[in-house]
């Protein structure tokens, strides 16, 4: 209370007014509904460890959905009102998390929770082992989605670097007006049918494909899951470098194939958003990414959103059960061993669990929920994903989505989410060893070897700082 | 007044006393003279110093992002980095752009200076626009090139379809678009190009001081001689420029041979562009090879002193001329 009192006397400063008006501004982005979801949500909650006159400071990426965010912030400052937890949470361009946690690490201090939308293995050294959130979450919530315990967990230290607490499926974004014409009205099924039909219209029409072979994350997860169709892989179950395979280099001969016939230079310059920008300029008939930008265009474009529509992972020669997808964005927190509040933050990353149903809808199902049984409805009959409440036409277009658990998989499948495929991401070996071919620099097998060599020097360096298995 | 003896007519107090002692103290060079270099050296040590020392330190050690406890493990990481052909292009990028980009700068800088020196009508205007690129921050004005040389909305292509020089059968090709960033050979010109329209107006600027600084009887005397234009530049104003000259093309190449911002907004190193510093960026940083990174940085250090001593005894020579 004496807090309270002195805050009362306190004459309003600068920094008072900016806050509150920043509260008037969020409150009027959210709905009421939305607001009272969040009100009986945070009353309802209960902590299990004392955490009152504690301070969460929350560092995260700017959602692609910006109404999550607005969610987002009002949820977390709730929730610390009603149980005496000062709640700040800082926003930041998905690029620029690597940077900062970099920065906190050196420094020892900084954030309590850090959010970051890829599995970062590489940080764990100096993050909290949380395992026991994992354990209380399931215990309370039935088992966590494999991609999603796949994504936070380091099998060589057996810790838990992160609490991936959802998702966001990669499915194929298409235009099913282009696709139509090519005789594919439910777009592309396999990989040669991509680039049949998708040559077919870019000599009738001449809009592209959408592929990225580029220094961003996109094309990461493009090429790693053309591998993973074709039946290869950068690492195997025991985390050994397996990139050097026949099927890696039939999958490298493919996307050349597919850049000469369906796409043009573009490609090869591209950032995370140049794929959903073409989408809505209506310049792609095919691009591979989550449905972010079909919201986005459903607010800025929505003749160009009527036309958009959903595949699931092409079926390439390894066969249907490896037509695979990364989630395109993997929402994990990390609790940095500096933390001053590590009981709070773990409260914080239970609670927003319990009331996950809060952030599907709020990030119009961009979200999936790590622990299926706190959204219960999604996949079910009639549920969201068959009649979507964001005002897709037809009403069931997003349904291809019901069935991304399944199709979904973790970085470096089928080995663990280590430091070293991280590492590969995070220099673009990938989606560089596609475009040397595509550009003719060199032949597959050639860059195949360069990319071999790459890996291996990336993986023996992980294993020697003990944080991968492997290399037997 | 020697320290002691009292102002005039004033009896001599403690406190005089403590005064004069402390204006002594001060009127000792040897003293004044370190402790006025102090604060320098001070900032220097913490702010450059100490980042050089951590940055060997962690080249010859195992240190990641997330564990920086020092394990040393000798020249390792440089005989891994060298071998990699990621690094064996930023290397040449690095230098390909600086030393590139500092020969056109210096040409066109003497150019531009001459002009600038000229009596004209909109001479300051065009001093003030020649000087914006360097006013406005690197980020921002690289983040504008992006912007301009989009591969989808850039405003350039535009320009060049409604003049006719981009499309179907025209002299710039089929394709709708040039592609500036998504080809290797359009990428690293666009850099160079970068890096020489914001280096040019530093360059410019200590030109034109230098220019102003010619005597006038030389140039009378030159004149009266009937020297042309040719001769004089040759003869005249190129000798008396030279240390100039060398200040600028060295700011210049320091500029380019450490900036990381013009690739990393513009390619992210797409399209074989990565030049040393983004590359120990996203080697170090972005993946957590803190070790790595500063191996590949410290390869920057022994251009970067040689730079550093022609500076210096260019300001010696300055000096004693």
């Amino acid at each position: 209370m004496g807090e309270v009192r002195r805050w009362a006397r306190r004459p309003v400063t600068r920094r008072d007014l900016l806050r509150g008006t920043g509260a008037v501004a969020l409150g009027a982005t959210l709905s009421p509904l939305a607001m009272e979801r969040i009100r009986a949500a945070a009353a309802q909650a209960t902590p299990t460890r004392n955490i009152a006159g504690t301070e969460l400071k929350l560092l995260q990426w700017s959602h692609f959905v910006p109404r999550y965010d607005a969610w987002f912030d009002a949820f977390a400052k709730a929730w610390g009102d009603a149980n005496g937890v000062a709640v700040t949470v800082d926003h930041i361009n998905t690029a620029d998390v690597p940077a900062a946690i970099a920065a906190e690490i050196s420094a020892g201090e900084g954030h309590d929770l850090i959010e970051h939308i890829v599995p970062a293995a590489q940080y764990g050294p100096s993050m909290l082992d949380l395992r026991d959130v994992v354990d209380e979450a399931t215990k309370r919530h039935g088992p966590q989605a494999d991609v999603a315990r796949l994504n936070s967990y380091n099998p060589t230290t057996d810790t838990f670097f992160a609490f991936c607490h959802g998702y966001a499926p990669d499915p194929a974004n298409y235009r099913k007006d282009l696709w139509t014409e090519a005789g594919l009205p439910d777009g592309p099924k396999t990989y040669d049918e991509l680039r049949t039909g998708g040559k077919q219209i870019r000599d009738a029409t001449g809009i592209q494909l959408g592929i990225g072979m580029s220094n961003e994350v996109d094309s990461n997860m493009a090429a790693q899951a053309m591998m993973w169709a074709f039946g290869g892989s950068v690492q195997d179950e025991n985390e050994n470098v397996v990139i050097n395979s026949p099927e890696n280099i039939a999958a490298v001969e493919y996307m050349a194939g597919l850049f000469t016939d369906a796409m043009t230079p573009e490609v090869f310059g591209w950032n995370a958003a140049s794929n959903n920008q073409l989408m809505i300029a209506g310049r792609a008939s095919y691009i591979l990414n989550s449905i972010s930008a079909y919201r986005t265009a459903q607010k800025d474009q929505p003749e160009t959103a009527a036309g958009i529509y959903f595949g699931s992972p092409l079926v390439g020669p390894g066969g249907p059960e490896r037509a695979l997808a990364h989630g395109h964005a993997v929402f994990n927190y990390m609790v940095p061993n500096h933390s001053q509040y590590q009981d709070t933050a773990k409260e914080f990353l239970l609670y927003l669990t319990s009331a996950y149903d809060q952030a599907t809808s709020e990030s119009e199902l961009y979200n999936f929920p790590a622990f299926p049984s706190t959204v219960p409805n999604l996949v079910e009959e009639g549920g969201p994903l068959d009649v979507d409440p964001f005002g897709s036409d037809p009403v069931d277009k997003l349904a291809v989505l019901k069935t991304a658990e399944s199709w979904t998989r973790n970085l470096g499948w089928p080995g663990p989410a280590n430091a070293a495929i991280g590492e590969v991401f995070g220099t673009f070996v990938l989606p560089t060893m596609m475009a040397r071919v595509a550009r003719g620099e060199q032949t597959a097998q050639e860059s195949i070897a360069q990319a071999e060599s790459e890996t291996t020097a990336i993986f023996d360096r992980w294993r020697a700082e003990g944080l991968i298995g492997g290399g037997q | 007044m020697s320290a002691g003896t009292a102002r005039a007519g004033l009896p001599v107090t403690v406190e005089d006393q403590g005064e004069d002692r402390g204006r002594y103290l001060l009127d000792r060079e040897g003293l004044l003279g370190p402790l006025l270099l102090l604060p320098a050296i001070a900032y220097i040590a913490a702010l450059v110093g100490f980042p050089l020392v951590l940055a060997i330190a962690y080249s010859f050690s195992d240190v990641i992002v997330a564990d920086q406890s020092i394990d040393w493990v000798g020249l390792d990481n440089f005989r891994a980095v060298v071998k990699t052909p990621n690094f064996q292009n930023a290397l040449r990028n690095t230098f390909l752009f600086t030393i590139v980009s500092q020969v056109i700068v210096l040409v066109m800088a003497n150019a531009l200076a001459m002009v600038l020196a000229a009596d004209f009508r909109g001479k300051r205007l065009v001093r003030f626009l020649t000087l914006l690129p360097w006013t406005t921050p690197i980020a921002l004005a690289v983040l504008g090139w992006l912007w301009l040389l989009d591969n989808v909305y850039s405003p350039v292509d535009w320009l060049l379809r409604e003049a006719g020089l981009l499309g179907p059968g025209t002299w710039l090709g089929p394709m709708g678009n040039v592609y500036w960033l998504s080809e290797p050979s359009k990428a690293q010109l666009v850099v160079l190009f970068v890096h020489i329209w914001r280096t040019l107006p530093l360059a410019t600027v200590i030109l034109l001081a230098g220019l102003t600084a010619i005597p006038q009887d030389v140039r009378d005397a030159a004149n009266v001689d009937g020297a042309g234009f040719w001769r004089q530049l040759v003869y005249i104003r190129i000798p008396l420029l030279l240390p100039i000259m060398a200040v600028a093309v060295l700011f210049g190449m320091v500029f380019t041979f450490t900036d990381m911002t013009v690739v990393y907004v513009l390619t992210r190193g797409n399209s074989d562009t990565h030049v040393l510093a983004s590359l120990a960026y996203f080697t170090g940083v972005e993946s957590g090879s803190l070790a790595q990174g500063a191996a590949i940085a410290l390869f920057l250090f022994p251009a970067l002193v040689g730079i550093a001593v022609l500076m210096l005894r260019l300001a010696r020579r300055t000096e004693t001329n």
